[in-house]
């Protein structure tokens, strides 16, 4: 386990409970699934605005 | 003509926009139902089998409470100890404990103790915290409030205290009266007992273990 | 309402949210006064009119009011943005009449009857005793009604008309706001689940909903009041919808860390709700980007003079702009992280934040709506201030800060003395209660509310009176 993954410190074990391993760790998986999409989104309009371009 | 940024793009927004409300909302729900896992009541045999749940079952009124520092938490937590008397009893049953809490959640509401007081932490400022009020050391056998109302036990002091509040003033500020019969301030003392055992995950720090004050003069 | 330019029954009908909204906030301010009196003479009107009652009516006013006013600006901002006259206009004005006698009703109750027995029939017909929330069920029923009557006309209109991006915004955010009150309809005996659910109302309202609702305002008022050019207002609008949800729905962890809920709540709380100031950041960046703008574009034009076209409103706009950022911003901030939280949750803290939150967010722009309402009655081309309104912005304005910063200064006591040093009992609430910093506090906060009170009167001279004035361009 070592220093960077805690043993669970919640008092009833959860999947989010699980998702925070040490500090940070869950907040952080949640902003980054939030915003990943949105280069999905950008390249789409990227593509979008390239073909109105033409 | 230079490209136009996908940044100044009033569509990307939107989609944007649209994305991170939803999924922020899908995720907001997913966590309130493992929250709602957690937090629901527990019951008798919880308490007989010494499981921990965050918001014990109402039985928890026949159980010695204190609050005690947890080694793997660093800080402190509701313990469950011994069996202990309330009301002269401590059997109370499943039926009758929950009917005690209910009406002292109902008298919590109507007598709007909220507008005054805080409860876990929420409410107004006007009046102490009542969070962990049954732990209050100013209650406690050798406490000025119990002394005050004449009462043996802490249960009584505090039934007797919610019933005729300007009688008992200690400061200036006072409690008004607020027409609380012996059987809703007996619920009302169920309902404080009950949510002093609720893990808050130790708030407040440091309750009725640091004695002596400062002075801001 | 004689002498009316307004033509449209919309704006007629948004008139009368307006008006009543004022009066509730004089009553919120009153109520507000006599509370703020309580601090300082305990005795006064004890057990007569308490502090829980006086304090009930302080906070359903401000709710009331906010409520009344936003649902004016829809109404008046309608027209313009679809281009038509707003469907089912008869209904709306059936709803104002039902929710203006429905919340007489509510507040005689409350300040008559005040407490009821410890039963189910209290909280349907006395009040529920849920900071905030508290009206009785069968007022829930009857707002729940109201709201969706409101809605639906929102809906109708703006699918039939023109349907721009401040109206779609709006579309989807009142609905939001009008579905998220349902949460906090109902009774349990766990106090854990009340109060998560509880916030799924409050917090979702003040932290998410209303503020995308100011969003949408501010974008209708700069494209208005000062020409900005709707592409860029509606661009802007998107991004903040995009960094209020992003970061306000998932925010609301910062109420769960010590109501009995699981500790993950801590980081969610923290980081997200962190990030809520940066939408504020961009809102008051944006109002004060375009008006430089639209003033430079007419400025390079030679033509000396204002691109305002009602100056009290503006000023208003750039006040909420600026109120809101500091207010919810960083007084916000302050204590949203829960090693900060620990210790200032529920104290004087609290409530010097959410004095200046619901005045900078929420106050100050529907202020400035209501001077908008004003002109259009009064068919001005171009609203200039009057005296009465340089009184009135400047004490109002005044009042809340020195309140906040009382309160603050207060919560330095309770903060340190009450939660931090004496571990939140009895004697440590009282040993804070009693020191200096918390009563001079509470003394400047109610000379400060005294102070917002007068600007109040002002106010309302200036609203009633402005638009006869001669110095406006008609």
């Amino acid at each position: 386990m070592g220093v960077m993954i805690e043993p669970f410190v919640d008092i009833v074990p959860s999947f989010f409970g699980t998702l925070a391993q040490g500090p940070l760790t869950l907040t952080i998986f949640l902003h980054t699934v939030i915003v990943l999409p949105m280069i999905w989104i950008y390249k789409q309009e990227k593509a979008r605005l390239e073909q109105e371009g033409n | 003509m230079a490209k136009k940024s996908v940044w100044s793009d009033n569509r990307f927004w939107q989609r944007t926009a649209a994305w991170i409300t939803g999924f922020a909302s899908v995720l907001l729900i997913w966590l309130t139902f493992d929250t709602s896992g957690q937090i629901v009541m527990g019951n008798d045999a919880d308490l007989q089998n010494g499981v921990t749940k965050r918001v014990p079952g109402p039985t928890v009124i026949n159980y010695k409470i204190t609050y005690e520092m947890d080694a793997k938490r660093k800080h402190e937590v509701p313990v469950i100890g011994e069996k202990e008397m309330f009301f002269g009893k401590d059997d109370w049953n499943e039926e009758e404990a929950a009917a005690l809490l209910h009406l002292g959640k109902l008298a919590s509401q109507t007598k709007n103790c909220m507008n005054c007081h805080t409860l876990l932490g929420n409410g107004a400022y006007y009046a102490p915290d009542l969070t962990k009020a049954w732990l209050d050391p100013a209650w406690q056998e050798t406490g000025p409030m119990q002394a005050m109302t004449g009462k043996s036990t802490k249960e009584e002091a505090m039934a007797e205290f919610l019933q005729n509040p300007s009688k008992y003033p200690t400061h200036a500020r006072m409690m008004p009266n607020l027409g609380i019969t012996a059987d809703e301030a007996k619920g009302l003392v169920a309902f404080l007992k009950h949510m002093s055992s609720i893990d808050t995950n130790g708030f407040p720090r440091n309750f009725g273990k640091i004695q002596g004050a400062v002075n801001g003069k | 309402m004689a002498n009316s330019y307004l033509t449209s029954e919309s704006k007629k009908l948004a008139t009368w949210y307006f008006t009543f909204a004022a009066i509730i906030f004089g009553a919120q301010l009153l109520f507000g006064l006599v509370a703020a009196i309580q601090y300082v003479e305990s005795s006064f009107l004890f057990e007569v009119l308490d502090f829980s009652v006086a304090r009930m009516l302080h906070i359903n006013a401000l709710v009331v009011w906010m409520v009344f006013a936003m649902f004016g600006s829809v109404y008046w901002l309608l027209p313009d943005e679809t281009g038509i006259e707003t469907v089912g206009i008869g209904l709306g004005k059936l709803l104002f009449w039902i929710f203006a006698a429905a919340i007489v009703v509510v507040v005689l109750v409350y300040l008559f009857i005040q407490v009821g027995p410890a039963n189910e029939t209290s909280i349907w017909f006395i009040h529920e005793g849920r900071e905030y929330i508290e009206a009785p069920r069968w007022a829930d029923y009857g707002i729940t009604v109201v709201a969706l009557g409101f809605v639906a006309n929102l809906y109708m209109t703006g699918m039939k008309g023109k349907q721009s991006g401040v109206v779609t915004v709006l579309m989807a955010d009142m609905i939001a706001f009008a579905g998220l009150y349902l949460t906090g309809m109902f009774y349990t005996d766990n106090i854990t689940i009340d109060q998560f659910w509880w916030w799924w109302v409050i917090h979702l309202w003040v932290e998410a909903t209303w503020e995308v609702f100011v969003g949408s305002i501010a974008a209708y008022g700069l494209i208005t009041m000062i020409g900005a050019h709707r592409k860029v207002v509606e661009m802007w609008l998107w991004i903040e919808v995009t960094m209020l949800f992003g970061s306000g729905i998932l925010g609301i962890g910062h109420h769960y860390f010590w109501i009995g809920t699981p500790e993950y709540w801590w980081e969610i709380g923290a980081l997200f709700s962190a990030l809520e100031p940066l939408p504020l950041v961009a809102m008051f960046i944006h109002v004060l980007y375009d008006w430089g703008k639209m003033q430079g574009e007419q400025d390079a034009q030679g033509k000396e003079m204002s691109v305002i076209t009602n100056k009290p409103a503006f000023t208003w706009f750039v006040l909420n702009a600026f109120g809101n950022f500091l207010g919810a911003g960083i007084w916000g901030f302050f204590h949203t992280l829960p090693q900060v939280n620990l210790y200032t949750h529920g104290t004087q803290f609290t409530s010097a934040h959410g004095h200046l939150a619901f005045f900078g967010a929420y106050a100050t722009i529907l202020v400035g709506m209501m001077y908008i309402g004003v002109q259009g009655k009064n068919g001005i081309k171009i609203l200039n201030n009057t005296t009465s309104t340089i009184f009135a912005t400047s004490m109002i304005v005044g009042g809340v800060l020195g309140m906040t910063v009382a309160l603050t200064v207060a919560g330095y006591s309770d903060v340190i003395i009450s939660r931090a040093q004496m571990g939140a009992t009895w004697e440590g609430y009282f040993s804070a209660q009693t020191t200096t910093w918390l009563l001079q506090g509470m003394y400047w906060r109610l000379i400060m509310g005294a102070v917002t009170f007068i600007g109040f009167l002002f106010l309302v001279k200036d609203l009633l009176t402005i638009g006869k004035a001669a110095n406006h361009v008609r």
